[in-house]
């Protein structure tokens, strides 16, 4: 009996009719292309884009130049120079991020002790040439300062699971 | 020896031996954190707890000593619990910041926390925060993070010597404080943060600017003094951040001079590109074209050489084979702080190892300030005295050593032969002679009281002599070094196996400088004076700054502006200002080379930091000079130098074996003898004061001068620039304040100091400023300003 039917499916080609039947359901589906870029996926608020220093709400950057994220990215894309500021803090001289070797693994955003360097949502910032994707520390502190309420916002809604 | 078991194992060990050295030596782990093997037992972390079997209390094995057939266990249950109890304590008060500790990474708070911790803080009260201390320019203080082991404390008191650590209160309430006016007293303040299990004293110049995992270490032979230590030079890619004493080097601790002097490393001073004078500036420009321009200033000239000898063994036998192929009968001097030139009866370096001087009956320190020049060397004789050994000191100043000599004698330089003399007298009614003795004594007259502590001295079983610069700079040293060396002989510390005679020397490579350079000779500053008098055409200045250094700065002063100036070195420094064409040498850091210390021991560096520019290590510089000049080159390769060292000098074919990979921890060069050389003192009348040169480790060798951090060092440890005893402006009805010093034919006004450990009679000038132009004046007179 089943050598019979496995013979019939074959020679009336009925896998390939039943994938055209999907095909054609799909076909005649209401569409669900997002139009890109007026229109837009929701997207995790663990989302690993492009990464941003923060500083604290009075103006204080929150880096404190420990190191651990230099020592932690596995494409050693970070690097930093530190020395103490005036007031006797330990502060970075030098956080630049090479954008070109960095694979937002997040490693960097797990090792950070004071949530200075997270990733934002933001994955638009192509571009033409490869000395705009290495980011120095003013450039990571001003996209810090843009997506301040967002960060803020993605790490209150993550804390439980931290 | 003691048998015990520790954990179920028998070992054997010294008795006496505490139970936590026995398991650091035989690999079994104790965690500690107030102990360390160069200070004395406090027992006060109580990290270290083992149990013993039959004891009813776990026991702090670092003041425990071994007993026969004692079981000692280091795991069990009680103990996991114990300890984690004592981290609970020590962390209460300990702030959670190691992400800013320069420390974290090599913390023993920090892996201990995770090895026995608890992993979870139970304590939610205040914190008590203690406030930082400043203690000066090279150690940092962040006393939150103390867990008060008083490391510090015992360091103070017993290897500086100088006690200025100490600990305030008790319990809860205890500090940890620092009595400090502008800086630590001690010349080996930097080792702090070294000893300091915790971040609580951080080294200050790295601070907060890099972390132990980016280190690369590099194992290195310090060439700031003759001492020559072992150290590991920590580099973070090729800029070098900290200079830290080598694990498993002889010595525990460095000095603040070879530690802080990386400085220079990377400063202004330093000489990393070829550089050639246009009109009024040195102008960077290529090797050829800086060597064309040496070529034109060499070539056919009348050339005087003169060399510092801190280059490596291999560097050294470049400008020999130099000299030789291209400039047989020029001038070469390497002593700056050598007036005499004739043949010592010993020349420089040791005979004994440190160890063994530190083990030796006795101990006689002649005109050194062992503190400034070899801190190390003074650290073991500070090591000695506290352990109840006799140290004798005869000089022209009380110079402070931070422990307590034995015997002490003030004189003036130009009573030596009197000390000696007399010395010899008591030794020949004792009936010890040695052939040439009565000559010796037939020309001095003189005695002087001093000479008993010497010959008190001398007839201890052994004797380690340690003759110090103002013998060797004497205008008379080797009369003075001949009747030493009698003095040795008479008493039976010249033979083999107990030679006691010890010249302490200028630079590294003391040992081969004899041998290599002896018949070459000359008075560096006869060959100023000729410079100046028109003599050469061109001095080739290789590493050495004659202007900063040595005795004769005012003569090179006065020949540099007369001759072209061809500078090889590292740093630029002073010499800049005359330097015609300046070829850029590889430091003492960027090298594959051999060194020798004034022990005689050998150094192989072969690890070595990448270049920072375009310098080149000596020997090639001088092997291109060579084939510039139009000779054949003698050596071609790091192999071939190495060839023609064992050429040149037979005494250095055990280096074969070294260079071959063979281990060189027990391999001594000995110091060359003269024994033909029996220079008999010359009896001049002498009028006025005595002078001398007093040397600053902050502030002595072009190194030192280059580094703005013991230029900064050097600053809060000054002197005055000219010091003299109160009796000496007494005798002579003056005042202390501007006088002035009429040296020959010229004088000059100074403002001087008084102080009570010089011996009056004579002036100490500094070589600061323009006192520094006194240097190579042996005696002078004193009046009033105006």
């Amino acid at each position: 009996m089943n050598l019979i039917k496995r013979h019939l499916k074959t020679w009336l080609l009925w896998e390939l009719v039943m994938g055209l039947a999907l095909t054609g359901r799909y076909l005649f589906k209401k569409k669900i292309t997002v139009q890109y870029p007026e229109e837009r996926t929701p997207l995790s608020p663990r989302f690993r884009g492009l990464h941003a220093l923060r500083r604290y709400e009075n103006g204080e950057e929150r880096c404190i130049a420990c190191k651990l994220c230099e020592v932690a990215c596995p494409a050693l894309a970070i690097t930093i120079e530190s020395e103490e500021r005036a007031d006797g803090s330990r502060r970075t001289t030098r956080y630049d991020i090479d954008m070109t070797k960095c694979i937002f693994c997040g490693f960097c955003v797990e090792a950070c002790p004071v949530d200075a360097i997270v990733e934002t949502q933001e994955f638009e910032y192509a571009s033409e040439t490869r000395e705009a994707l290495y980011y120095n520390k003013d450039m990571l502190l001003e996209v810090g300062k843009r997506y301040e309420p967002q960060i803020a916002r993605n790490l209150a809604s993550d804390a439980r699971y931290q | 020896m003691t048998e015990l078991f520790i954990n179920d194992e028998e070992v054997t060990v010294p008795a006496g031996t505490s139970i936590l050295e026995a398991c650091r030596s035989n690999g079994v782990e104790v965690p500690y954190f107030c102990y360390h093997p160069e200070l004395s037992v406090a027992a006060n972390c109580r990290m270290c707890l083992v149990e013993v079997e039959g004891w009813p209390k776990p026991a702090a094995s670092c003041c425990t000593p071994v007993a026969e057939g004692m079981k000692v266990v280091t795991e069990t249950e009680g103990l996991e619990k114990d300890r984690a109890m004592m981290m609970e304590y020590l962390l209460i008060n300990h702030p959670l910041d190691c992400p800013v500790c320069d420390q974290g990474g090599a913390c023993k708070l920090q892996d201990y926390a995770v090895d026995h911790g608890m992993g979870k803080g139970r304590y939610i009260e205040a914190k008590r925060i203690p406030t930082d201390k400043d203690l000066g320019p090279f150690v940092n203080t962040c006393m939150t993070r103390c867990i008060h082991c008083t490391r510090c404390v015992r360091f103070a008191d017993e290897v500086a010597g100088t006690g200025d650590m100490g600990v305030l209160n008790r319990g809860d309430h205890m500090l940890i404080e620092g009595v400090v006016e502008d800086a630590l007293e001690s010349e080996l303040s930097g080792n702090l943060s070294d000893i300091c299990p915790v971040g609580a004293l951080l080294d200050k110049p790295s601070h907060d600017v890099s972390r132990p995992w980016e280190m690369t270490r590099h194992k290195s032979t310090c060439t700031q003094c003759p001492q020559g230590c072992d150290i590991e030079i920590e580099s973070r890619d090729d800029e070098v951040m900290r200079v830290r004493p080598a694990q498993d080097g002889v010595e525990p601790w460095i000095c603040d001079r070879g530690r802080f002097v990386y400085d220079a490393f990377r400063s202004d001073n330093r000489l990393l590109q070829p550089k050639v004078r246009q009109g009024n500036a040195l102008k960077e420009t290529t090797w050829d074209d800086a060597i064309a321009k040496s070529v034109e200033l060499l070539k056919d000239k009348r050339v005087g050489i003169v060399f510092s000898p801190d280059w490596s063994l291999e560097g050294l036998t470049a400008i020999r084979l130099l000299h030789d192929v291209a400039f047989e009968d020029c001038k070469v001097a390497f002593e700056l702080h050598r007036r005499d030139t004739r043949p010592f009866a010993f020349e420089e370096g040791l005979s004994m190892s440190t160890k063994a001087i530190e083990k030796a009956d006795q101990v006689v320190v002649l005109g050194s300030d062992l503190r400034q020049r070899l801190p190390i060397l003074m650290q073991r004789l500070r090591k000695r005295i506290n352990g109840g050994k006799p140290v004798t000191r005869i000089g022209s100043m009380y110079y402070r050593t931070n422990t307590i000599m034995a015997a002490d004698a003030l004189i003036r330089p130009r009573d030596w032969a009197a000390v000696i003399a007399s010395a010899m007298v008591q030794l020949t009614e004792l009936g010890k002679l040695a052939a040439g003795m009565d000559a010796w004594l037939e020309n001095v007259e003189a005695r002087h009281d001093a000479g008993k502590l010497l010959a008190d001295a001398l007839i201890s079983d052994s004797c380690a002599l340690l003759v110090g610069e103002e013998i060797r700079s004497h205008q008379d040293a080797a009369a003075l070094i001949h009747g030493l060396d009698l003095l040795m002989r008479a008493a039976g510390h010249a033979e083999e196996g107990k030679d006691g005679r010890n010249l302490l020397p200028e630079g590294m490579n003391a040992q081969l400088l004899s041998p290599m350079f002896g018949d070459l000779r000359t008075s560096a500053g006869d060959l100023f004076d000729a410079a100046s008098k028109g003599e050469l055409d061109t001095l080739l200045l290789i590493g050495s700054d004659p202007v900063g250094d040595g005795l004769f700065s005012k003569q090179a002063k006065a020949a540099l502006e007369k001759v072209d100036l061809v500078q090889v070195s590292s740093i630029s420094g002073d010499m800049g200002q005359f330097a015609n064409v300046q070829l850029p040498a590889s430091a003492y850091s960027e090298v594959e080379g051999t060194f020798v210390n004034m022990e005689g021991r050998v150094r192989i560096a072969d690890n070595p930091l990448r270049s920072l520019g375009e310098e080149r290590p000596m020997w090639k510089v001088m092997m291109r000079l060579t084939q510039a000049l139009g000779f054949e080159v003698p050596a071609v390769s790091l192999a071939e130098i190495r060839e023609k060292i064992l050429e040149l000098s037979p005494v250095l074919t055990e280096l074969a074996d070294a260079w071959s990979g063979k281990d060189v921890q027990a391999m001594f060069i000995p110091s060359a003898r003269n024994r033909k050389a029996t220079t008999l003192p010359v009896t001049a009348s002498m009028q006025g004061l005595d002078i001398v040169s007093r040397y600053s480790m902050y502030r002595e060798g072009a190194w030192a001068r280059a580094s703005d951090l013991l230029s900064e060092a050097g600053r809060i440890h000054a002197m005055d620039d000219v010091i003299v005893h109160p009796d000496t402006l007494a005798n002579l009805n003056l005042e202390q304040g501007k006088l002035v010093v009429v040296a020959g034919s010229e004088e000059a006004e100074y403002e001087v100091g008084l102080r009570t450990d010089v011996s009056p009679g004579v002036i100490f000038v500094s070589k600061r400023g323009t006192a520094g132009d006194l240097s190579n004046v042996t005696t002078a007179e004193l009046k009033g300003g105006q």
